[in-house]
């Protein structure tokens, strides 16, 4: 027995203006970013531009943009990769052999450390870190320090959990060794957190700003966002430029996240995972 | 013969355990846990993070305690924390609650929408509401002077520019929060809401009396992570006012920058940092005692 299945029309239009609301903002940055200085500037107010122009567009990519996006599409494919990587084996290590090795949980509860301190307090030390193994301004010094995430171990911690112990044992007794048990084994079951954690640790490294602004200092290294805050100058808001930049710079996750939104969603009430 | 196959297969797995962890423990060594000791060891020093290193003893703390800064900084930062967690965590769970009700359709439509800004980099966060609330030719601005009011000055006035900012943190972080309050949601067995429609119960009593109360653990896991996330809120702030107007919207973490990179006291910064890091983490324990107590009664 169902409860009440009959739908409300008033709810559910409730529903839909919450969620256009929700959405307004972004959708108002991007019909500005249509608009020359002198709709920008004067009131009234429209929200579609009478002559919209693709000239900020336009100045904003024959300024570097490109370059930008070179950079932080190195840093996220690159972190991700890493993160990916080295996750999968320490998510694996602590689930599969917490029987066996006592101080498994040890191992585990050192990382869950990084949970417990927010990052942004150690930020001071972590530079002058940065800066002694000479990665200062360098694309390295703003990747190596964040691909280990305490998230994405315990992610595959708990999935490897899960997977039953006597797959590893039966590939022990036909001989195959520990490497292998998990490059040809137990990697291909645990595929769904490589998918939920690639697209979250992509967005992460994308959206990433605080490390990148105190470590690259060069501008020919900036990622997208740094070259956003540079449109904040000393005197005043370069408005046209950074509506524009920061339209570039939103499109991409967007796209990602209306085609992979399952994962997402998925990832987000399965662990709380920060999105 | 069993035995010693057994202890070198021991062997052989410590030893495979060691390679698969060492990637990751390496790493967060190097950038977490040296951090961390540095951090400590530095707050003891009048580091400048080039030259001078010497050891100052408890000069810093003391300096800490009586430096006016630092406690308006942290000051700010609870009441912006305080004023902005309510609506962080409030607004999700109703809105969560309407789009998984039956009644509702279009429901996945709704969601996606919502959870879209969650997507954003803080900094444009900061950017796409500031635009919004900008004083001069900001959409804020107009539709109250087509009501006829005064249009606010959303920038120099310390209120206002705290309150865009706990607009901006809510507005992008409200996705996020339904998404774990909708998980919760989904969890609730249906068996309640069963007897509580046998028993003639409305919508609104359902909702305080079953889901409320059944989402307690939920709710403490958003209370605590929107806690720590509203106190170390940075790059939001320098996406609209970057602290300003003067230094009414600095809040704690800009502070510690501020001083380290700023001003070039790696020593200092690293002694705010720790002190930071000790209230944070009692502000932690705090709120886990009370979830904890709350459960028993």
């Amino acid at each position: 027995m169902k409860v009440e299945k009959k739908t409300s029309k008033l709810l559910t239009a409730l529903s839909i203006v919450l969620a256009i609301a929700m959405i307004f903002p972004i959708f108002w940055l991007i019909c500005s970013s249509f608009k020359q200085p002198n709709e920008l500037f004067k009131y009234p107010l429209k929200l579609f531009s009478s002559d919209p122009t693709f000239q900020y567009y336009k100045s904003v990519l024959s300024g570097g943009f490109m370059n930008y996006v070179k950079n932080s599409l190195f840093l996220a494919v690159v972190g991700t990769l890493i993160t990916l990587a080295i996750s999968a084996m320490c998510g694996y290590a602590l689930a599969i052999y917490r029987f066996e090795i006592k101080y498994t949980n040890l191992v585990f509860a050192v990382f869950l450390l990084g949970t417990l301190i927010p990052g942004e307090t150690l930020t001071v030390p972590q530079v002058s870190v940065i800066s002694a193994l000479g990665l200062y301004n360098n694309i390295w010094g703003v990747i190596l320090p964040v691909v280990t995430t305490t998230t994405g171990i315990f992610m595959f911690r708990q999935a490897y959990m899960a997977i039953p112990l006597s797959f590893v044992e039966a590939a022990r007794i036909d001989g195959c060794p520990e490497w292998k048990i998990f490059t040809h084994v137990m990697m291909p079951l645990g595929s769904s957190s490589f998918v939920t954690l690639a697209i979250f640790s992509f967005m992460w490294r994308w959206n990433d700003y605080i490390l990148p602004m105190l470590i690259l200092s060069n501008q020919k290294n900036f990622t997208i966002q740094l070259a956003i805050k540079n449109f904040i100058g000393n005197t005043g808001v370069d408005w046209s430029s950074i509506l524009s930049a920061s339209v570039m710079s939103v499109i991409p996750v967007i796209v990602v996240f209306v085609i992979l939104q399952k994962y997402i969603i998925g990832g987000v009430s399965a662990g709380g995972v920060k999105g | 013969m069993a035995a010693i196959r057994r202890k070198s297969n021991g062997m052989k797995h410590t030893l495979a355990f060691w390679m698969f962890v060492l990637p990751s423990l390496a790493l967060f060594t190097v950038f977490f846990l040296i951090p961390l000791v540095l951090s400590i060891a530095y707050s003891f020093t009048d580091y400048d993070g080039w030259k001078t290193m010497n050891f100052v003893g408890l000069t810093n703390f003391i300096e800490l305690f009586q430096d006016k800064s630092f406690y308006s900084s942290l000051g700010r930062t609870f009441v912006y924390t305080l004023f902005s967690l309510p609506f962080k965590v409030i607004i999700p769970l109703l809105i969560a609650a309407l789009v998984c009700s039956d009644r509702v359709a279009f429901k996945s439509f709704s969601r996606t929408l919502i959870y879209i800004p969650v997507l954003l980099s803080a900094l444009v966060v900061g950017i796409t509401i500031n635009w919004m609330f900008s004083t001069e030719y900001g959409l804020v601005n107009y539709i109250i002077t087509c009501f006829n009011g005064k249009p606010l000055d959303w920038a120099l006035n310390q209120y206002l520019a705290t309150f865009v900012i706990s607009f901006a943190s809510n507005w992008a972080s409200t996705g996020f929060y339904m998404i774990i309050f909708i998980g919760g949601i989904k969890g609730i067995s249906n068996d309640l809401y069963e007897a509580a429609a046998i028993d003639g119960c409305n919508t609104t009593q359902t909702f305080f009396k079953i889901t409320v109360p059944m989402l307690a653990p939920t709710t403490f896991l958003a209370v605590l992570l929107s806690t720590v996330n509203l106190l170390k809120e940075y790059a939001l702030v320098q996406g609209i006012t970057q602290g300003g107007p003067g230094d009414k919207t600095t809040f704690i973490i800009q502070y510690i920058f501020g001083q380290g990179f700023n001003q070039m006291r790696y020593g200092y910064a690293s002694a705010i940092s720790f002190i930071v890091m000790i209230i944070f983490a009692l502000i932690a324990f705090v709120q886990f005692k009370m979830s904890n107590e709350g459960g028993e009664n």
